[in-house]
């Protein structure tokens, strides 16, 4: 009897084991995610536990039913200094602004004997998949996020190694690369669309991205790269107007039945000596706040000093001087940049055998109508309240990130011919998304009406800026009140 | 927009009010075909049959062989015994778990005249609810879908004089108009992202009621019978649409969310006072098409195949007279539909036991398929009892319908909204006659 038993049961393993295979959906047994903040999963410029546990990577690898995703945590602390801050939305005055509301800790999972499997490195442009090899905590953000994620560092488990070659020890079988972002992310921070400094050039990109790609190709492994979203449609620079705003309610000031337009430096056909009125088509980035704050760029007429807003500038060799306008040839200049990088990514990903997840075409559709997200509720890009972004107004929210992974999963469906279930959105969506430590937030006094101080406007342009040039941000100005006619 | 406004005596409304019905969905769509006892005991299939006041409804031809004055009335309790959701991802996600539908009792009140003027021409009156719906969520302010629809209602009442002539022992015609009174309702609640939580909360809720005045409509319907032999009848009746235009309020309901700066920016942004609000609704033109059998030992067989218009429901647009409140526009889509219908009556003397059994196409493709309306294909399976002699008559029936379930997982889905709806719904149907 009990060895009819064995003999039954022997054929039914040998049919399950032929039979399988045939019958059952591609399973992964190990997903790697290589990128920047948006892979690492920041939000309002900081990178904690809280948004990690809420990362796209981590949303995937769950929906693949991958266990031991391992992240590199960062603890959360109460607000204490300057340096990593995390911006959430606070109130001043009864106006719902923008302030911190923690802080970044330290490393709670360092001692992972292996590579992570989220490899996003906040600060790190395509290049730095390849070339930051050896990490320095004192050095740019790359640099210094590299020291606690790839831990290449000298002295380091992974010395010497870069992000694909750690992504390779971990023999995965699924990896997504979304780098490019930072790429040209720098010029919508810095207000500076220039060529070589803020925006890499597209054959450069190539290059690197061609050697991230086939280095991580493998047989066996599916390989997903996400493209580049139109930087220029950011909250960061399509929340402010670009005009004369009451500080109160945020509404255009109408002088003679029409708005009145800030200043900047540019001369226009209308106007042949600076400080003259932008024109509609800039675009102002959040920035400008402090500045505003400070009556810059606001006539004097409405109370303001007069002076222009600064637009960005490079001084040769390594001087950047940010700015916080983008005039409507810069503005062509970042979305042509980000058309031929896109070019880029998707020749390469096809000569590499990935699949492209079109990030830049969702976006737009976010951008013109929305993201049905389900049960009616749709997410926008409108800042603090769309629901896409956090508060610093580029990175996303954890809803934003949800929707990435949907979108991830759905690709990897449809290429794969599989048919995982999708992330529950609604987690996501009705979650509150709130500090671990108990904090009312940090209001900056001198923010300006839009709540964005120049505290974190330097914290975001460090954040992009290339690691060998000089920051030379304006200089404060005496701080005025103004009177806005009604 | 502006209408004249027609003033109704206060009974006119009362009666009409009790009339007014929101059933669980029930037939195909919207529409209501349970409209007297007798025929819900033989499956609806009573086109080819039409042999009491109820034929006003189902073919009023029929009244061309009722030689007595008769008042007929009555009403059905339909009982939704079933009506769960099971979300699925992406949303809302598992997480909401098992959501129900109000789980209540409808009652159907339906009233019939037959008066003979001459020996061949007789004057009929019905007062019946053809359409409605109703599709109330429990637990209304958690409902995963509440930013859809919370409760979608539908309430219809027809008045329906009808004149048959019978102008052969054998054929028989009627014509009828029909006018048609209204009202819906739809809740919802309006969501909002708390920006010092970054999470979806709830800030309104938002009611649109219509007016019971002025929401009205006409159309018209006919038929005829014909019994070519002794045992064998064939019949087919017709009733036009009819489009309503509504005309109602919009009222928003501030949901506190316990944070001052966040309900103070709300409320500026919140419609205040009433919010003309104006949605038309085409009700669908249908078609019966019946044959019924006199078989040996006083069996009686009916048969029929009934066609609906529901192609005409393409577009639900709820339209708001403040430009600053955006429209409902959306698209519906809706197919034609038939239903089968058989039902048998075995007859001893004055007794009838009556059994039969329908399937109903569901007109609504599963893109549409959501909180306000989850429509399916069903069948049903009918059982019924009458006594009748000629003075009086009572009849008492039951429907067990049997909806097969809607699924939208992995479906396009205009709400994007997925999961698995199951229901289940019983009917008891009673009618009462005196004939002089």
């Amino acid at each position: 009897m009990k060895r009819t038993f064995r003999a039954a049961a022997s054929a039914g393993a040998l049919t399950a084991l032929l039979v399988s295979p045939l019958f059952s959906q591609t399973a992964f047994r190990k997903y790697v995610a290589l990128g920047d903040s948006l892979t690492a999963a920041v939000e309002g410029n900081c990178l904690v536990e809280r948004h990690q546990r809420r990362s796209y990577p981590k949303l995937v690898a769950d929906a693949l039913g991958i266990g031991g995703f391992e992240q590199p945590f960062i603890s959360e602390r109460a607000v204490s200094g300057p340096v990593g801050v995390c911006l959430g939305a606070v109130v001043a005055g009864g106006t719902i602004t923008v302030g911190a509301v923690s802080q970044q800790g330290a490393p709670t999972n360092a001692a992972l004997a292996r590579p992570y499997d989220n490899l996003g490195i906040p600060g790190a442009n395509a290049a730095d998949l390849v070339d930051l090899r050896v990490a320095n905590p004192s050095g740019n953000t790359a640099n210094r996020f590299a020291a606690a994620i790839l831990r290449n560092f000298p002295g380091g488990p992974f010395e010497g190694r870069n992000t694909v070659e750690e992504a390779n020890l971990l023999n995965p079988d699924l990896v997504t690369v979304w780098a490019g972002p930072n790429d040209v992310l720098g010029a919508a921070l810095a207000g500076a669309a220039i060529d070589q400094v803020t925006l890499t050039p597209a054959a450069v990109f190539e290059a690197k991205y061609s050697q991230a790609l086939s280095g991580l190709r493998a047989t066996g492994r599916t390989l997903i790269a996400l493209n580049v979203p139109d930087v220029t449609s950011l909250a960061f620079v399509r929340t402010i107007p670009p005009v004369v705003v009451d500080p109160a309610t945020r509404q255009p000031v109408i002088v003679g039945g029409q708005p009145v337009p800030l200043l900047g430096p540019r001369t226009t056909p209308t106007c042949s000596t600076a400080p003259c009125p932008i024109p509609s088509s800039t675009l102002v980035t959040l920035g400008a706040s402090a500045l505003l704050g400070q009556g810059i760029g606001i006539p004097t007429a409405l109370g303001g000093t007069g002076l222009p807003l600064p637009d960005g500038s490079f001084t040769p060799p390594a001087t950047l001087s940010p700015g916080v306008l983008l005039y409507a040839d810069e503005v062509a200049l970042m979305q042509q940049r980000t058309t031929e990088i896109n070019a880029r990514i998707a020749s390469v990903a096809s000569a590499n055998g990935a699949t492209v997840l079109d990030i830049h075409a969702l976006f737009d559709g976010i951008v013109a109508h929305g993201y049905e997200a389900g049960g009616g509720i749709v997410i926008t890009t409108s800042f603090l309240t769309g629901g896409l972004f956090s508060a610093d107004g580029f990175h996303a929210s954890n809803i934003g990130y949800a929707i990435v992974a949907k979108e991830v999963v759905q690709h990897l469906n449809e290429v794969s011919g599989t048919d995982f279930d999708l992330p529950d959105l609604a987690h996501t969506l009705f979650e509150p998304d709130m500090p671990v430590i108990s904090a009312s937030g940090v209001l900056d006094p001198a923010a300006g009406p839009f709540g964005y101080s120049m505290r974190m406007w330097k914290d975001l342009v460090s954040t992009a800026a290339p690691s060998d040039v000089e920051l030379v941000f304006p200089s404060p100005v005496k701080r005025v009140e103004k009177v806005f006619p009604r | 927009m502006t209408r004249r406004r027609v003033r109704y005596p206060e009974t006119f409304l009362a009666l009409a009010l009790l009339f007014l019905t929101a059933t669980p969905a029930f037939p195909a769509g919207f529409s209501i075909f349970a409209q007297g006892a007798k025929p819900s005991g033989m499956g609806l299939a009573f086109t080819a049959v039409a042999d009491d006041p109820s034929a006003i409804f189902y073919n009023p031809a029929g009244l061309g062989w009722q030689k007595h004055f008769s008042a007929q009335a009555g009403g059905s309790v339909l009982t939704k015994t079933e009506g769960d959701f099971e979300g699925a991802n992406p949303f809302p996600g598992t997480g909401f778990g098992v959501e129900g539908q109000h789980e209540t009792s409808h009652l159907l009140p339906t009233f019939y005249a037959v008066v003979p003027l001459t020996s061949n021409i007789n004057f009929g009156l019905g007062i019946f609810a053809p359409y409605g719906l109703g599709f109330r969520w429990d637990d209304a302010e958690q409902f995963s879908g509440r930013y859809i629809a919370q409760n979608a209602v539908i309430r219809s009442a027809d008045v329906n004089p009808v004149v048959s002539l019978q102008l052969a022992p054998s054929f028989a015609i009627a014509v009828g108009a029909d006018y048609r009174l209204s009202k819906v309702t739809l809740e919802r609640n309006r969501f909002a992202i708390n920006p010092f939580t970054q999470s979806v909360v709830d800030v309104a809720h938002i009611k649109l009621d219509s007016e019971i005045q002025d929401n009205d409509g006409w159309g018209w319907n006919a038929g005829f019978l014909w019994k070519p032999v002794g045992v064998i009848s064939l019949g087919a009746a017709y009733r036009s649409s009819i489009e309503i235009d509504y005309e109602g309020e919009g009222k928003f309901t501030q949901r506190l969310t316990g944070n001052a700066a966040f309900d103070a920016a709300v409320a500026a942004g919140l419609p205040q006072g009433r919010q003309d609000v104006a949605v038309t609704i085409e009700f669908p033109a249908s078609a019966n098409f019946g044959a019924a059998i006199n078989l040996p030992a006083d069996f009686l067989l009916s048969l029929e195949a009934d066609w609906t218009e529901w192609s005409s429901f393409d577009e639900l647009f709820i339209d708001f007279e403040n430009t600053a409140i955006p429209d409902l526009d959306r698209l519906t889509n809706w197919d034609d539909s038939w239903a089968y219908r058989a039902g048998l009556e075995k007859k001893w003397g004055s007794f009838a036991v009556r059994a039969g059994y329908y399937f109903d196409e569901s007109p609504q493709p599963i893109r549409d398929v959501g909180p306000i309306l989850a429509d399916a294909d069903r069948n049903a399976y009918t059982l019924g009892f009458g006594y009748n002699t000629e003075r009086w008559g009572v009849d008492i029936s039951d429907i067990y319908i049997d909806f097969e379930q809607r699924d939208t997982r992995g479906e396009e889905s205009t709400d994007q909204f997925f999961g698995r709806y199951s229901e289940a719904a019983n009917l008891v149907a009673i009618s009462f006659r005196l004939s002089f």
